[in-house]
């Protein structure tokens, strides 16, 4: 069988996970954007474990302390009521994280959905998605984001609602490009002479080819998201005090600028290195899988 | 004692890949001699390419690495060489004619342009100072040596506005412009219909002797071998291993690859022809009336139709139960077209289709007809999802068709038994599989739902000749298991001698001559065939003989359409 010296390929020495593991381990950017994200997302989930002083994420005042510079008691610093920055920060990793879970959890399934109907189906289909998204994308965001927490009240859920609704429109464009390119591979005719279904086509057939660009587009979105978010707290349109937000702390702290300069940079620091780690992670990826976002 | 121009000695070269360290090239030695003509052959993955571009310097050093070997150009080893010397005998020393006419053009610059640059740069390197003006005549003297007559009109072209011949000629120009000594052409005239071939080989013999060269042939085509070297180095895996004469190596192959390559290629006429006859009972199996297919182009805010192109103009064919019926034709004749109608994938635009006298149009949407007719594309590449298994491909007819879960499983066994495929491979990613078993793999997918009728789109095409054979004896066996008709569409005229019982010729969207093999390749009657019969490379004297007669002037009215400007 398969005689004449056809080149066997049975030689697989790597898996294509095995490859992929190689690849990543060689990208210094992958490596470090990961690490940091995984830390992020550990500091996150214990933040009460980890917090040096998990009451301070809450309405609590200490007087005796506050202005405290950074020290070995309390690394970031205090507030102007006495609150230890640092716990304030991993647990603003928590209102950040489920940010981007949220608007990213609409966002994506709406947007690649939108893009895999527009490039499938084509023609008229296409017309109307793709100039919706246009014009969507023509709204400038942080005016959206205004007009939507006037009429509804500035909380978390609704600078959510703000941003998810802007999104999904890079998504579209992303997949719809991704998909028109494919549909000229034989494998999407091969499909429709086997008979399947449309949504067949488009969820088992495409999509798995637009899987890496999803994933280093959300990477490098994560980053986006929170810096929007908190963009967002920074004007006193998203999560409002106690609650430790990394913008409103920013915020809060710009007003003892400079003599207190711990309270406003430290939390900036801190969504500084979280959009590092996604967009390193995103770059990583992107080289890894040679895909364009 | 000849004067070598190229001396490749004990060439020994790696790839590290994934940390795993390859060698791709054993020990190799080649040598061209002053306006001598040479060829590299070998499959894919033999090397060849790998020891072009070690030649022109264009390996990407790591992961590739030369680990021991001269490379010696007019007696200086190039592997030596300081990086600044090697650049200048880029154009000037060795020069290259791209493989890909089509592909190897910047679209938004005009030809001029793109030959004024190569000539530009190269005095750059050289430190000449020419002008615009003696630049411009450089250019135009040599687009008239590749027989382009209206040299100033493609100057001011776009690649688009050229044919592929054209294009084709233009990359030769392009390799000529700076007088090299040696010219490497990778693959010449490979990407093009075979008549237009057939003139690109002609014209390069040609300019080897007019402008005395010395030319690298690199190519897997034995017929094209046979028409352009004068010496003959066969590679396998790495190793060259044979190295002759081209008479020697035709008529007295020495090493047992030379033999199997050889014996691998269908021949067009002689002994080893072998006729198919199809000894069912001949039903007419699909009947087609008065096809034509009208493609209209579109364009502006409001879709205005702009032009028609007919793509097929009024096809008549009967194809009976048990036939391998042969649509041949040279690419845009409307062969692919005919197919996508006969699969409804196209709707015709006037005419009908029958098959087992049932017009398609009332069944196209049924379970039934994706059960009764079915296809297996040119490239396995892209016609396998590379996201999907094997398994997961297998199943996808056979879930539109009805099949339960439990039935899949077993029905996939069978079907990977009857390509010869193991069972291990239902877990794999085509990635994972050899051209050859991708196309395995989407010849069982056809199968899957036991369709009476294959449509066969160019199935090796993109393949090696030696896997080519095993996918053809693999369809001879299936074909007579199965109880199958297959449509077998190509531009390969000597594989469809060997593999068709009848024929039928596609010129301009039109069908030129129909009928048995047999006959057709005997006493070809439109010009157009005999034109086509008579440009396919062979690889022996009696087959050449027994081509048909064609005159210049009767191969340039069938062809004046790949040769004007666009």
């Amino acid at each position: 069988m398969n005689s004449l010296n056809e080149p066997q390929s049975t030689g697989r020495y790597m898996t294509s996970k095995q490859m992929a593991w190689f690849r990543f381990r060689r990208n210094p950017s992958a490596v470090i954007g990961a690490t940091i994200v995984i830390s992020v997302i550990l500091l996150a989930i214990f933040a009460p474990i980890l917090s040096p002083s998990p009451q301070s994420a809450g309405s609590f005042v200490d007087f005796a302390h506050r202005h405290h510079p950074p020290s070995a008691v309390f690394w970031f610093g205090t507030d102007n009521v006495g609150r230890d920055i640092f716990s304030r920060v991993i647990f603003g990793y928590r209102i950040s994280l489920s940010l981007v879970i949220g608007v990213l959890g609409f966002a994506v399934p709406f947007g690649v959905t939108l893009g895999l109907v527009a490039g499938y189906f084509g023609g008229r289909t296409e017309f109307v998605i793709m100039r919706f998204t246009d014009v969507m994308l023509a709204v400038p965001p942080l005016a959206m984001a205004l007009a939507i927490t006037a009429v509804l009240s500035p909380s978390l859920i609704n600078a959510m609602i703000a941003i998810t609704m802007l999104w999904w429109t890079w998504h579209t464009r992303l997949i719809f490009r991704i998909v028109k390119s494919q549909m000229s591979e034989d494998y999407v005719e091969a499909a429709k002479v086997a008979g399947a279904s449309h949504a067949h086509i488009m969820f088992r057939e495409l999509l798995p080819n637009c899987v890496s660009a999803i994933s280093v587009k959300i990477s490098l979105d994560a980053g986006f998201v929170i810096l929007f978010g908190a963009t967002l707290s920074f004007l006193g349109l998203g999560v409002h005090p106690p609650t430790p937000d990394l913008g409103t702390m920013v915020s809060t702290g710009s007003e003892y600028l400079p003599e207190f300069w711990w309270e406003a940079l430290m939390p900036g620091l801190a969504i500084l290195y979280a959009i590092l780690g996604f967009n390193l992670l995103g770059d990583g990826l992107r080289d890894m899988m040679d895909v364009e976002v | 004692m000849m004067n070598p121009i190229l001396d490749i000695s004990g060439l020994n070269l790696s790839f590290t890949t994934y940390g795993k360290r390859t060698q791709v090239l054993h020990d190799v030695s080649l040598r061209v001699n002053k306006g001598e003509r040479v060829a590299l052959i070998g499959q894919s993955g033999s090397g060849k390419t790998v020891t072009m571009r070690a030649i022109i310097g264009t390996l990407p050093i790591p992961p590739a690495k030369i680990e021991s070997g001269v490379i010696q150009f007019e007696g200086q080893d190039l592997l030596k060489m300081a990086k600044v010397d090697r650049n200048r005998l880029k154009g000037t020393g060795i020069s290259i004619i791209m493989q890909d006419p089509l592909l190897s053009f910047n679209p938004v610059l005009t030809i001029g342009r793109q030959m004024d640059d190569i000539v530009r740069y190269a005095d750059a390197r050289l430190g000449n100072k020419q002008n615009s003006k003696i630049r411009k005549t450089t250019i135009l003297d040599t687009l008239q040596k590749v027989r382009l007559p209206d040299g100033a009109q493609i100057y001011d072209s776009y690649p688009m506005m050229l044919s592929g011949g054209m294009r084709q000629r233009v990359l030769i120009a392009m390799a000529l412009l700076n007088k090299p000594r040696l010219l490497i052409a990778d693959e010449p005239g490979t990407a093009l219909d075979v008549t237009t071939q057939k003139e690109i080989l002609k014209l390069l013999n040609h300019l080897v002797k007019e402008e005395n060269l010395s030319l690298l042939l690199i190519t897997h085509n034995l017929g094209v071998v046979r028409e352009i070297s004068d010496r003959v180095c066969v590679m396998e895996n790495g190793r060259i291993v044979e190295t002759a004469i081209r008479r020697d190596i035709f008529e007295r192959p020495g090493h047992a690859y030379t033999r199997k390559l050889m014996a691998s290629v269908p021949p067009l006429y002689g002994d080893r022809v072998k006729d198919i006859e199809n000894d069912r009972q001949g039903d007419p199996k699909i009947e087609i009336t008065g096809l034509t297919k009208d493609f209209q182009r579109k364009a502006g805010l409001f879709l205005k139709k702009y032009s028609v192109v007919r793509a097929v103009d009024n096809v008549d064919l009967q194809i009976e139960n048990g036939d391998i019926f042969g649509i041949a034709g040279e690419s845009g004749s409307g062969k692919t077209t005919l197919a996508k109608m006969l699969l409804a994938l196209h709707s015709p635009t006037n005419g009908q289709i029958k098959i087992d006298g049932r017009s398609i149009d009332s069944f196209s949407n049924s379970r039934e007809f994706r059960r009764l007719i079915q296809i297996v594309y040119q490239n396995p590449g892209s016609s396998l999802n590379p996201k999907r298994t094997v398994a997961q491909a297998l199943a996808v007819p056979l879930k539109f068709c009805g099949y339960k879960t439990v039935e899949m499983k077993s029905r996939t066994a069978e079907l990977l038994d009857m390509v010869e495929l193991p069972q291990s491979y239902a877990s794999m990613y085509p990635h994972e599989l050899s051209g050859g078993q991708k196309q395995r793999v989407a010849i069982a997918r056809a199968l899957s739902v036991n369709p009476k009728i294959l449509v066969l789109d160019e199935p090796t095409s993109a393949l090696d000749v030696l896997i080519q054979n095993t996918i053809i004896e693999l369809l001879l066996r299936l074909r007579k298991e199965l109880d199958l008709t297959y449509v077998f569409i190509s531009h390969d005229l000597s594989l469809m001698r060997n593999f068709c019982n009848r024929v039928a010729i596609m010129f301009r969207g039109q069908i030129c001559e129909q009928g048995e093999t047999k006959e057709i390749f005997a006493n070809p009657e439109h010009a157009y065939t005999r034109a086509l019969l008579s440009s396919i490379p062979v690889i022996s004297d009696q087959e050449e003989q027994q081509k048909p007669n064609v005159t210049d002037a009767e191969r340039q009215a069938v062809l004046a359409s790949s040769t004007a400007l666009k």
